[in-house]
């Protein structure tokens, strides 16, 4: 069924934010590291693209509220550290893991978590854009307003450091 | 290829499996392997979609009215909501509406009985559709210019006092502890701290924390703010910088003895440079501009 090709449409508007939410919150999110302040700027973002729904058609909605909501975020002060939940572990069925084997991943996991929260904001945001939300360059770079040489810069930092911060195992 | 160009064509999901082993054979870029692998298992917390959707339809301005809604296949999971939309609707109609404007925007609004409204930046307006044909009562945050059509008592009510007219042309300046209004037209009625004090066409009062400090004529016969431009007469430095502020997305960072001090002039809002030159060269200051951020300080400090 086509949809009505306007933002004010209240059918276009709900589907725009069951597209659109998810990808805005972990976004806001890998920011700032607060649960509460990326719910309220992803409500907000989808509060200002109803107020502005007459300028804004469907194909624009995604950078209008990638904009708007990193311009809040600007506006507000992010203290929290990004802490980020552990994925239950996968039990793969190819290869029987030993119960050690489990144990250092999990241990490793944690720690490539902790080290996660002393990047940069800028490394951060496009590293987890590429690494959880599976985002490739070119949409990181969007998003992001920089270039794709530069998305792949911060790529490279965010690896060393975390190289880094983690030790040799 | 070297193995940096084959990292990014890793993350980026087009490596082939002898891509992967040739980078895996380097203990370096094996632990970024290891690395990047154990953080596309990480999650952000869990987000609450149907409840920030709920908060969102409580919030958002009038809505078109409800029409006659089409069951969509994909949105068959938000049965549920689609009812609380319906639901909304009908109750948005008959709440407040608000109008709100963001730095350097303004915003023309004509009020249900023609009346218009010219909302400056950084401002908000709050009203009731429904009740507008009994009572023209609204409230304004920041300031506004009015031409109010001819009918019952039309009142402007702001943090620090009220306005109230009945068929006139007049601006409200309402920021933090300055209130000030100006009549174009007719006579408003202005109430505030207790004091009543009605002005005429020709004339402005300026009121600051609560105080009347100037009642005067002016000879303007529309806020200069109307057409982009800010003007001041022996206003503060500190209603300057917040006003500059309101017109340009900068923030101003500034020593602050300088607040204080009393401005008369004006800046376009079409420039931020000669915004800045405009209201500091005349005061000594000087400015730096870096991104969003604007410095101001005395001249021969730094």
């Amino acid at each position: 069924m086509k949809l009505n090709d306007n933002t004010c449409n209240e059918g276009t508007f709900s589907g725009l934010f069951k597209d659109l939410s998810k990808p805005i919150y972990n976004f806001i999110f890998f920011k700032c590291g607060s649960e509460a302040q990326a719910h309220d700027l992803v409500q907000e973002a989808f509060i200002k693209l109803w107020q502005n729904c007459q300028k804004v058609p469907p194909t624009k909605a995604k950078s209008f509220l990638y904009t708007v909501s990193s311009n809040m975020f600007l506006n507000e002060i992010a203290h929290k550290k990004v802490v980020l939940r552990h994925a239950k572990m996968q039990v793969s069925n190819s290869n029987i893991e030993s119960p050690e084997f489990l144990l250092e991943e999990k241990e490793f996991s944690e720690k490539v978590e902790v080290a996660i929260a002393n990047l940069t904001e800028g490394q951060r945001t496009a590293f987890l854009l590429n690494r959880i939300d599976g985002k490739k360059y070119k949409e990181i770079a969007e998003i992001l307003d920089i270039s794709v040489k530069a998305v792949e810069k911060r790529m490279s930092q965010a690896l060393a450091i975390l190289r880094k911060e983690i030790g040799n195992i | 290829m070297e193995l940096e160009e084959l990292l990014h064509k890793y993350l980026n999901g087009n490596a082939t499996n002898e891509e992967i082993e040739r980078l895996k054979s380097d203990s370096q870029y094996k632990m970024y392997a290891r690395i990047s692998e154990a953080s596309a298992k990480l999650q952000t917390p869990n987000f609450k979609e149907e409840n920030t959707f709920k908060n969102i339809l409580e919030n958002t301005v009038d809505s078109p009215k409800v029409r006659r809604i089409n069951p969509i296949g994909n949105l068959l999971k938000f049965a549920a909501l689609i009812a609380i939309i319906v639901a909304s609707f009908v109750l948005i109609t008959s709440l407040d509406t608000t109008i709100s404007t963001e730095i350097a925007q303004k915003e023309n609004i004509i009020l249900p009985d023609a009346s218009e409204v010219i909302l400056n930046s950084n401002s908000e307006l709050v009203y009731n559709k429904r009740n507008w044909d009994k009572e023209r009562a609204l409230e304004l945050h920041g300031e506004a210019y009015f031409k109010v059509s001819k009918g019952n008592k039309f009142s402007v009510e702001t943090s620090q006092g009220t306005v109230t007219v009945v068929g006139t042309q007049f601006n409200v300046f309402a920021r933090d502890t300055i209130f000030n209004i100006a009549c174009y037209e007719g006579l408003v009625r202005v109430q505030f701290n207790g004091q009543t004090i009605k002005l005429a066409a020709g004339n402005k009062l300026k009121i600051e924390n609560n105080k009347l400090v100037l009642n005067t004529q002016s000879t303007s016969l529309r806020p200069v703010w109307i057409e982009n431009e800010s003007s001041f007469d022996n206003d503060t430095l500190g209603t300057v910088l917040n006003e500059l502020q309101a017109q340009y997305p900068i923030s101003i960072t500034a020593p602050n003895y300088i607040n204080a001090k009393r401005f008369t002039g004006s800046f376009t809002h079409a420039n931020l440079e000669n915004a800045l030159r405009a209201v500091c060269a005349p005061m000594q200051l000087e400015f730096t501009i870096d991104g969003d951020q604007v410095r101001i300080y005395a001249q021969g400090e730094k």
